[in-house]
């Protein structure tokens, strides 16, 4: 019989910091230790090799070397303003749909995004806005050319420095690399290589090959990387592959989404089996991934509460008045957040704030996610015209990140999913229709992440075992958020 | 080897009819085409995008419930816009509702910009000889 293995796991967040020592025994996982300690921002090494060491037991001298030498490490990061990429398509609906879904899947936030031919302003947006990866698509396998080629060419004469990701007609990759030879160009398979085929997959692959080799330096991860003896990945592409994994190792764990609020970002995950056809059903668009991640960099409690209270200006003045709270007590709030965007409410009114604030993002991230259904009539009899993805079907939705992974804040996440449509789209959106609600009590998504590749079936039997059940009268197990000591077992 | 001729296909508009969508897919594949089948239901910027990203050559519209007038108004618009000018524009079914003589239709579809107009009975070999002749035509134009 084998050992159970030891592994340590981090993961560098914008402002955490986060450390979890895990004893892995085949398909069995528990959680040992965990801790968390603010991220130095200046030296994203320093704060990580301290979290190490108060996990560890170690000493203030002890190298990381030493430290991880008898427990292999895993590592992700979020900070420096995560990945950001800017997604070039031909047609918005398709190969830019298609750009921004692979950015996306890859852990990247999209930062830009432009169809048909990039104008000298765009490129000038481009060139400012700096980001670590520019994916250009277009055209299916054979099919147009001229316009990844005019983008192509725009791109070459810029003064964008960064990884060039061609994921586009394969028929035009050869003059593209050829327009693009002074550039850092990499070629994946095209993301459409025919109308409404999906493969996101190669240039997923791509992204994560071009963040190890091009951009783990520039975010101040290689010297880190290089003590701890691993290869960092993007925090949300680890989470991703958790939620690939749970539905393949967890019975009566498929159909259910993950929403990690932050404080400057919103990430909805989601696992859903299509719906069996039904004829009655046309779908319009290009076909959604089984698993899916949406990231939304407007959406967030700390950073982004501005942009969350113009677009959920609606929604966030009904709760106000529904819990006498009046403008003054928003406006006040705002100030306080955004001169300290480390603050931790405690208190009235600022708990209920922070609720209101959560609501709005977590239901616009959904509607955002989420596909919509319209009725149509036609003389053949009613039909539904449906676009993006159906999670009519979830049953589970779970909440991560500070505020939502704490099970007494789960009836806004509830509430979320139970409130109505954002006025001014058509058609109704595809959300869930019963589901049951959990919290990451102990914050291990992102750590259990960067188990997903090589354990996946521990991670996903402890990813699940650790939730704290919100539907549920009596709370489960405790779990010391600042030792974790006590830990949660898998049998 | 040359690269086969990519046309995009699909029914207009509100209209469900999916049989002869499936007749024409494998009539024009088995002729050697790249077909783009767009299916049923499938609205102009629908069959544009399609067009714009397959590098399509020709764009066949098919309308078999009579509403095919109003659904086919503005596709040639639609395709100068997205910069589309040279595209083929085909139309065939049920284009109206009544006893409309053909030549009627037919005047009222290619004012429309469509370059071929078919009925309901129309020949699908001599359709596709008129698809090759005006591709033929177009390409000397080039």
């Amino acid at each position: 019989m084998r050992n159970p293995t030891r592994l340590i796991s981090i993961d560098i967040g914008s402002t955490h910091t986060k450390s979890a020592l895990f004893e892995l025994d085949g398909a069995n996982g528990r959680l040992l230790a965990r801790h968390a300690h603010p991220t130095t921002q200046e030296d994203l090494g320093r704060g990580a090799g301290d979290t190490l060491r108060a996990l560890l037991g170690g000493r203030k001298d002890d190298s990381l070397e030493r430290l991880r030498a008898d427990t292999p490490v895993r590592l992700s990061s979020s900070a420096k303003g995560g990945l950001s990429i800017v997604a070039i398509g031909l047609v918005p609906e398709l190969t830019l749909e298609l750009a921004r879904m692979a950015a996306m899947s890859a852990g990247g936030k999209v930062v830009g995004s432009y169809a048909y031919s990039l104008t000298q302003a765009d490129m000038r947006a481009i060139e400012t806005r700096a980001p670590d990866i520019l994916l250009l698509a277009g055209g299916t396998d054979g099919g147009h050319t001229d316009c990844v080629l005019r983008n192509a060419a725009r791109i070459a004469e810029s003064s964008f420095s960064g990884p060039v990701l061609y994921a586009g007609n394969r028929a035009a990759a050869d003059e593209v690399a050829a327009l693009l030879r002074h550039k850092s160009l990499a070629v994946a398979d095209n993301i459409m290589p025919a109308m409404r085929a999906v493969e996101i997959e190669p240039a997923r692959q791509a992204i994560r090959r071009i963040f190890l080799e091009r951009i783990v330096a520039g975010k101040g991860l290689a010297r880190l990387a290089e003590q701890l003896g691993t290869q960092p990945q993007p925090t949300p592409l680890g989470v991703l592959r958790l939620v690939e994994a749970i539905p393949a190792h967890v019975p009566a764990w498929t159909d259910f989404c993950v929403v990690d609020l932050g404080g400057a970002t919103t990430d909805f995950y989601s696992h859903a089996e299509p719906p069996v056809a039904d004829e009655r059903v046309v779908i319009k668009g290009v076909p959604e991934p089984h698993a899916k991640r949406t990231v939304e960099g407007d959406l967030g409690l700390r950073v982004s509460a501005p942009s969350v209270r113009e677009e959920a200006r609606e929604l966030v003045a009904t709760r106000l008045a529904e819990h006498r709270l009046d403008e003054t007590a928003l406006n006040r709030y705002m100030e306080t957040i955004a001169a300290q965007p480390g603050h931790i409410a405690a208190g009235e009114p600022d708990e209920t704030l922070d609720g209101i604030l959560a609501e709005a993002c977590v239901r616009m991230a959904l509607e955002r996610h989420a596909g919509r259904y319209e009725e149509a009539y036609t003389p053949q009899g009613k039909i539904f015209v449906q676009t993006g993805k159906d999670l009519r079907g979830v049953k589970r939705v779970i909440g991560s990140g500070g505020f939502l992974s704490v099970p007494a804040n789960s009836h806004w996440l509830r509430r979320a999913f139970a409130a109505v449509g954002c006025p001014g789209r058509s058609g109704l959106p595809l959300v869930p229709e019963a589901p049951a609600f959990h919290a990451d009590r102990a914050g291990l998504f992102p750590l259990l992440g960067n188990l997903a590749d090589l354990w996946p079936e521990a991670a996903a039997r402890l990813a699940v075992a650790t939730l704290a059940d919100a539907d549920a009268t009596a709370p489960g197990p405790p779990v010391d958020i600042a030792t974790g000591q006590q830990g949660a077992h898998v049998p | 080897m040359n690269k086969p001729t990519t046309v995009v296909l699909g029914v207009i508009g509100a209209d469900c009819h999916s049989v002869g969508n499936k007749i024409l897919e494998m009539f024009f594949a088995d002729k050697g085409y790249h077909v783009v089948n767009l299916g049923v239901m499938v609205s102009q910027e629908e069959f544009i995008h399609a067009a714009l990203e397959t590098d399509a050559r020709a764009i066949l519209v098919s309308s078999l419930y009579g509403h095919g007038e109003i659904d086919c108004q503005g596709l040639r618009e639609g395709c100068r816009e997205a910069g589309l000018d040279d595209m083929l524009l085909y139309v065939g079914g049920n284009l109206v509702v009544g006893k409309t003589p053909f030549e009627t239709v037919e005047r009222k579809f290619k004012a429309m910009g469509f370059d071929r107009v078919f009925g309901p009975h129309a020949n699908l070999e001599e359709a596709v000889a008129l698809l090759e002749d005006d591709l033929r035509r177009h390409a000397k134009s080039d």
